[in-house]
């Protein structure tokens, strides 16, 4: 989660679903372009075009927006 | 207290990282506990082995003292959702049956014999005989003052 022009982001797929990740991507698609894949054990989120001039870390806020879309699907099937 | 590990701890970087035995705490707990950081550091899971690992950044630059007293929050928080989820799954039943009757009790009141189960309109209770302005028992009273008093 650096200031480079493309960072990429490991998911565990035991802890991430793909469809929490793509929601947090659409809800973040103004800031940055994401392109989420499978890796083996993990998903492969590559961030581009990252906004620079948004306040706040646009990477983290991604991955913290997943975890909770994840969390609260997973709490809506219990 | 010696399953829960501190990895890494970098104060530079307000960065922390745990290890915790998936054993001893089910995902959706890590999940819980995760969620209630949310507002304050930046949280990422993942699972190496048998062993989930929790990556934490504070969103503002925090010493070490602070980092290791989130860690000791953390740990807290995992335990409090371990024990509340096993009330829930303990109590799952109670739960749902007092939440039935809450709802059918707002929904239009409840019979005797409704507890289980089926709601009622209530209309065979409606008498549609007399009107608001009926007084049958003779115990309304006129709003303004009698013409003596005045």
């Amino acid at each position: 989660m650096s200031r480079a022009d493309t960072v990429t982001v490991k998911l565990h797929r035991a802890l991430y679903t793909r469809q929490a990740i793509e929601e947090a991507a659409a809800v973040f698609e103004g800031f940055a372009t994401f392109n989420v894949d499978r890796d083996g054990d993990h998903y492969i989120v590559d961030v581009t075009d990252i906004n620079r001039d948004v306040e706040g870390d646009v990477v983290a806020e991604f991955c913290n927006f997943s975890l909770a879309n994840t969390a609260s699907q997973q709490a809506g099937r219990r | 207290m010696t399953q829960s590990l501190i990895e890494t701890l970098d104060t530079k970087t307000s960065t922390l990282t745990l290890s915790l035995d998936s054993s001893l705490y089910p995902r959706d707990v890590l999940y819980a506990a995760a969620y209630v950081f949310l507002d304050r550091a930046y949280v990422l899971l993942d699972r190496v082995e048998t062993r989930f690992v929790v990556h934490i950044r504070g969103k503002q630059l925090l010493d070490e003292p602070t980092l290791r007293a989130m860690t000791g929050e953390f740990e807290n928080e995992l335990l409090a959702q371990a024990l509340r989820l096993r009330v829930i799954k303990a109590n799952q039943r109670i739960i749902e049956s007092v939440t039935t009757l809450a709802i059918a009790g707002a929904a239009g009141g409840m019979h005797e014999g409704d507890a289980a189960g089926g709601l009622h309109d209530g209309d065979d209770e409606y008498d549609d005989s007399t009107d608001f302005l009926d007084d049958p028992l003779g115990i309304s009273k006129p709003w303004q003052p009698k013409k003596e008093e005045a």
